[in-house]
């Protein structure tokens, strides 16, 4: 491996790097819009608009498996699922300081922020 | 190499890959990403990458991954981890054509970023929003910090194996 192609190599990995270091950042800040929708199977199942929803539980089920979300405080989070990992569970809420999407693979549940749209509101 | 000795090796290996994979799941991690790992059991493709041939790594990858999803009683990760190793593997096959093996750690790091996108490309299919994508920075990053210590770890392997 001679020197010219080596250096290639390093910059491509640190543009790489840095480049999702700066987005890693960016997706963690504030979220852009208070509606979140709640997507299973690839369907939206609902949309919420977090800024006057009332807390509140209900379950989102695909075929036959079941998460449970909780409105609380105007933050949205899954509180209990019957996935194995249970990493949206741990995930935790998102509104306030967080803008992450809340996924369960296996059950193929996606909460996430719907993207600002031209529709007058203040965010 | 006779036949046997590679049937042996290639076994061996993935075997010690499964060993690893299995003592990785008992590590917890301190955030919760989905598909977030630290990935160890890629130091056995990395090392295969270099030393067996490229019938021989990909059969022990894909050995090593429908057993650890029998293993860790999550089938449904498999899909996920199966093409994100794939796409690891042919990036790593294709790189380590160009990156001698003084420079390990970096096709193991170019091999985690294409793992990483290989299992959001299969997560945005599977839920059908591309907001899966989002993940992507954040999974990349610490990817990218595994993928550096698992090279490290395979090139000490290939270095110190090939000496004897």
């Amino acid at each position: 491996m001679n020197r010219k192609s080596r250096i290639l190599a390093v910059a491509a990995m640190a543009v790489i790097f840095l480049t999702a270091v700066i987005l890693a950042v960016h997706f963690y800040v504030k979220p852009k819009s208070d509606r979140v929708n709640i997507i299973s199977g690839g369907q939206i199942v609902r949309t919420i608009d977090l800024s006057t929803a009332e807390d509140c539980q209900f379950d989102i089920i695909y075929e036959g498996r079941r998460n449970t979300v909780e409105i609380k405080n105007h933050t949205i989070c899954v509180i209990s699922a019957d996935c194995p990992d249970l990493i949206c569970v741990k995930t935790g809420a998102m509104g306030a300081d967080s803008s992450g999407p809340v996924v369960c693979l296996p059950n193929r549940l996606v909460i996430e922020f719907e993207e600002a749209s031209a529709d007058g509101k203040s965010g | 190499m006779t036949n046997t000795k590679r049937i042996v090796r290639a076994g061996l290996l993935t075997c010690i890959a499964l060993i690893i994979f299995v003592v990785e799941m008992q590590i917890p991690l301190p955030v919760s990403v989905p598909g977030m790992k630290l990935g160890l059991a890629n130091i056995v493709t990395v090392y295969a990458v270099y030393v067996l041939s490229v019938k021989e790594t990909a059969l022990i990858l894909t050995a090593r991954l429908i057993l650890g999803a029998v293993f860790s009683g999550n089938i449904s990760a498999l899909l996920f981890s199966a093409s994100g190793g794939f796409m690891c593997l042919t990036a790593m096959l294709i790189l380590s054509r160009f990156i001698d093996k003084k420079h390990i750690w970096l096709c193991s790091m170019f091999g985690a970023v294409f793992h990483n996108l290989g299992q959001i490309i299969a997560a945005a299919a599977v839920t059908g929003t591309l907001s899966v994508f989002a993940y992507l920075p954040l999974l990349t990053v610490f990817g990218c910090i595994a993928g550096l210590f698992t090279g490290i770890c395979a090139q000490t392997a290939v270095n110190r194996t090939e000496k004897n």
